[in-house]
Order: structure tokens, then C-alpha cells, then sequence
């Protein structure tokens, strides 16, 4: 039998359930692994061992009793205000009971750990943080993703079998692709976001879930939305296919294994693969930036960024100055792009049930100098992701990433959308070809990370 | 700044205009990120959205209400 902490998160909770696992075992488990194995990913940048402790005394018989899992350092928890990554982030924190915290609290969860993420959330690549950067299990030189950095490497490296993450622009489904996870973003909406500093403007966060697999999205993302997702089927699933930047400049190698794993989920489901136009696509990446952009600016003053942190990075001092720069204008267009877009996708849904295409265009960059070769050049790792990422934000949709390759020993996934409220769809697609592919990506487990080696 | 794309003329009098200052490396990824934004951005203006009215205070969990 595997390690108790290896097993996914629902065989942790039945286990605990069936009196096979003592749930305090498993905490001090999680604790030592954390101790042994995150000091060469820096996946966690706090745990709280008595707080723990008394979250497992308190816990209540939910669904997730004992088993220990890891928050995104973007909400409070009652011992512990968030930092969002970095020295500054421009608005009043306080510990408290976010959503997230709530939810997982009420279903008899640990949180075991806070995880590390991209300072300010502002990033795909996860290299910078007032932490120092979490570094991806696979290749600790290479960048994990972001913004949920530390939920992701903490899963990919086993700390925990799941994490609680955040979504605004790619931020769940980046570092799933990158470190071999799956990764739901939810409809806007429909997980828990109380207590989020920017839960009351954003147009684009919602929590979600990063776990192995889909099964345990299942589970947890249960757990945040506050209803179960029902296991269905996929049959006669009817996928789109885009041909367009997202979908064809990208890497060989992923290109390769995610038009692979669409042959493998349409015969999986016995549906079929057909064609969509999406013109909409471009103009929606950028206002998805620009909303996002614009809806974090509510408390900013020229005096507060005259006043900075110190010890917030020049990139971000330099980016949070120049989103000051921003027209109106081009605010109100992305209103109207949005509009746009969730329309033609409205269409578009009446006659396929999933988008299918790759999350990312290249395996993870490096860590110190995020770049990625495409057909089309050399770009920075963030002007390329965003390209397939940001739809699901602006428009409201969830998407979901899974494993389905590897390059270079890292790992590709591929993103699927579903429309509104078809959460559950995405994980049964996830599902299908997770059979089809005899679960390989899912359980494919990097070597510890203190064994790996690193590059020159 | 006839392409909108001068970063060493626009940002400064921005800033100016703002009132807030930068040093050297904040000015160099401001640069660099002008030269990422500014021209989709200029795009998305020149865009023709005239016809389009934006659904007033959508509800993102939903599709939008049929035309």
C-alpha cells in the first residue's frame, strides 16, 4: 500500500472515514513532508502545526475529514492575514474567515499550509514573490506557474493531495499545465470568494481546486462550491477545435500531444471533433487584461504608489505605475469585447459542448529568464499564455487543465471550457480521457526535488 | 507620438501628469510593458464596437439572455 499522503485526496478521506488512517498521523506526515521536500520548491511559506492541530480537534465529519490540504496565500484564515505574495499589495488585510476557509473548515479539512504565489497574482510564470519563487517539482529551475505557484508544486510534489488556488487570468489552469495537475476554474461565481480582498470589484476570480486529478476536483471543488458535483457522462461529447495562434503556435511537442489527447477524448467518448471560429479571441485576451488590470486599481492613489514597499519587486512597482497609464477608453471597449465574446460563445456552445486547446504553449520556462520558443519567435512566457487563458476569465465560462504529455521530463496539459455552470461536464471529460490514456499523465509522479538535478 | 508607441516620450509626461515618480528600473518595465501593451491596446481601440451595447451589469454565471 502507498504512503497514506500519496493516495488521492478522496482515498485519504475514506480511509480516515473507514478507521484505516489516523487523521493525526497523516497531519504529522504532511508536516514532516513539508519539512523534507519543500525546502527545494518552496511550495509552502507557512505552516502553523497547533493552528493545524486544532482545525483537526474541531473537525467536523465532512467530506474531506483529516485530510490535509494547502491554501493559496490570497485569503486570510482566522490566525493569518494574506500577503498575496508580495511586500505590498495595496489593500487593508486582517486575518480572518474567508470563504475558502469556511468551506474547507465545514467539511472537516487541515490546512496544513499556506502556498507560495506570483507577487501580486500578476503573473503565469510564478518566478516572483516576496518569498522568493516556488520552483516546479519536475525541474526546480524551471517556473511552476502562476499565480498559484505554491498549491500547484505542493500537490506536484506530494506535500498534499490538494490545494486551494485562484483564478483571475489563467492563475489555476497555468500552474496545473506546468506541473501536471489538473486544475478547474469554476463559473464566475460558483465557489467560495468571501472574505478575497478583491471579492467585492473582480469580474474574473474564483477559487478552485489543484489536485492530481479530476476525481479529486471532484472532491474538493464540491467542498467550494458548496454543492456536489455529480459524476455524469461524457458520451457523444461534441469537442471544438480552433485553428488560430492559441491552438497552432505552440510548441511541436505539446501541439503534438494535445491533438493526441483530443483523438484519444473523442473516441474515449465516441463523439466527434469539429471546427469553430472564435474571431473574437484576440481582442478578448486583452480586455481580459485590461479588466483585470483596472478592477485592482481601486485603492491606488498616486501618493500610495509615490510610498511603495521597499521590498515589493521592481516589476511589480514598475507594472502597478504603469497600469495607472491605461485609457478609459479601452476600458469601456473591453466592456463591449466582453459582450462580444460571451455572446459568440453563447452560439458556439449550441453546437459543440467543449473547447478544446492546449493551456500552455511550451513546457515551463526557466526560472530566471521565463521565455518560450514558439513558430512564431521568441516570446515572454506571459504574453504567450495568456493567449489561451484569459477567455474563461472574461467571459465567465470554466475551464478545466489535465495532464496529457510530457517534454523535456515536463509536463504538457490541455485545457477544456465548458459553458456556464457546466463544471461537471468538464470533470467528466477529464474523466474519459484520464480512462483513455489509462491514467499515465495523472499518475505520473516527479522524482522528490531534492534528487533532482539541476541545470548548469 | 504619432504611432502611440514612444515609450521614452509618453511615459514620463504620464507620470508627470499622475504625479508619480520612477526610477530607472521601474521606468525600463514600464517601457517594456508599453511595448507589450500598447499596440493591442491600440487595436482594441480602432476596434468598431459602436454596434455593440454592453450587457449592463452581466451576470457572469449565466450565458448572456438571448437577443
Amino acid at each position: 500500500m502507498s504512503a497514506p499522503l500519496d493516495l488521492p485526496l478522496r482515498e485519504q478521506a475514506a480511509a480516515i472515514a473507514a478507521g484505516d488512517v489516523v487523521a493525526g498521523d497523516l497531519l504529522d506526515a504532511a508536516l514532516a513532508r513539508i519539512e523534507e521536500r519543500n525546502p527545494a520548491i518552496n511550495a509552502v511559506v507557512a505552516t502553523f502545526p497547533e493552528r493545524s492541530r486544532e482545525m483537526l480537534a474541531a473537525a467536523p465529519a465532512g467530506p474531506l475529514h483529516g485530510v490535509p490540504v494547502v491554501i493559496k496565500d490570497e485569503w486570510p484564515l482566522p490566525w493569518r492575514a494574506q500577503r498575496f505574495g508580495a511586500a505590498d499589495m495595496l489593500a487593508k488585510t486582517a486575518p480572518g474567515e474567508s470563504g475558502p476557509y469556511r468551506a474547507l473548515r465545514d467539511a472537516g479539512a487541515v490546512i496544513v499550509g499556506v502556498g507560495n504565489m506570483h507577487e501580486l497574482g500578476a503573473s503565469s510564470t510564478g518566478n516572483v514573490s516576496v518569498y522568493g519563487p516556488a520552483r516546479n517539482p519536475w525541474n526546480p529551475e524551471r517556473c511552476p506557474g502562476g499565480s498559484s505557484s505554491g498549491p500547484a508544486a505542493a500537490v506536484a510534489a506530494r506535500l498534499v493531495a490538494g490545494a486551494v488556488g485562484a483564478d483571475g487570468v489563467g492563475s489555476i489552469r497555468y500552474p496545473a499545465g506546468y506541473c501536471g495537475l489538473t486544475g478547474l476554474k469554476p463559473t464566475f461565481g460558483r465557489s467560495a470568494m468571501d472574505g478575497h480582498h478583491m471579492a467585492g470589484v473582480s469580474t474574473t476570480i474564483v477559487s478552485g481546486p489543484l489536485c492530481a486529478d479530476a476525481g479529486d476536483c471532484r472532491l474538493l471543488g464540491s467542498v467550494l462550491f458548496g454543492e456536489e458535483l455529480r459524476a455524469g457522462d461524457a458520451n457523444g461529447l461534441r469537442i471544438g477545435v480552433i485553428e488560430d495562434e492559441v491552438s497552432a503556435d505552440v510548441a511541436p511537442a505539446v501541439r503534438e500531444a494535445c491533438e493526441s489527447a483530443i483523438e484519444d477524448l473523442r473516441a474515449a467518448t465516441d463523439g466527434d471533433v469539429r471546427r469553430i471560429e472564435l474571431p473574437e479571441l484576440a481582442a478578448a485576451t486583452l480586455a481580459t487584461v485590461l479588466i483585470a488590470n483596472s478592477e485592482s486599481l481601486g485603492g491606488v492613489t498616486p501618493e500610495r504608489l509615490n510610498n511603495l514597499d521597499p521590498e515589493l519587486s521592481p516589476l511589480g512597482r514598475g507594472l502597478l505605475k504603469y497600469r495607472l497609464m491605461l485609457p478609459a477608453v479601452a476600458t469601456v471597449k473591453a466592456y463591449q469585447v466582453r459582450t462580444m465574446a460571451r455572446r459568440r460563445l453563447a452560439e458556439v456552445f449550441e453546437e459543440v459542448d467543449v473547447i478544446a486547446w492546449p493551456t500552455l504553449p511550451a513546457v515551463a520556462p526557466p526560472l530566471e529568464a521565463p521565455l518560450v520558443e514558439l513558430p512564431s519567435g521568441t516570446l515572454t512566457a506571459d504574453a504567450a499564455n495568456v493567449r489561451g487563458g484569459a477567455l474563461a476569465n472574461l467571459t465567465g465560462i470554466p475551464a478545466i487543465s489535465v495532464p496529457v504529455g510530457s517534454e523535456e521530463g515536463l509536463p504538457v496539459g490541455l485545457q477544456l471550457q465548458a459553458a456556464w455552470g457546466r463544471d461537471e461536464l468538464l470533470l467528466d471529460a477529464a474523466e474519459a480521457l484520464e480512462r483513455a490514456n489509462e491514467r499515465r499523465w495523472v499518475e505520473a509522479v516527479p522524482p522528490p526535488a531534492s534528487a533532482v538535478q539541476t541545470e548548469a | 507620438m504619432e504611432d502611440g508607441n514612444d515609450a521614452d516620450d509618453f511615459i514620463p509626461a504620464a507620470l508627470a501628469a499622475f504625479g508619480v515618480e520612477a526610477d530607472e528600473i521601474e521606468l525600463a518595465v514600464m517601457r517594456a510593458a508599453h511595448e507589450l501593451f500598447w499596440p493591442p491596446t491600440l487595436e482594441l481601440l480602432a476596434l468598431d464596437t459602436s454596434a455593440v451595447a454592453a450587457e449592463r451589469d452581466p451576470d457572469l454565471s449565466q450565458a448572456p439572455p438571448r437577443r
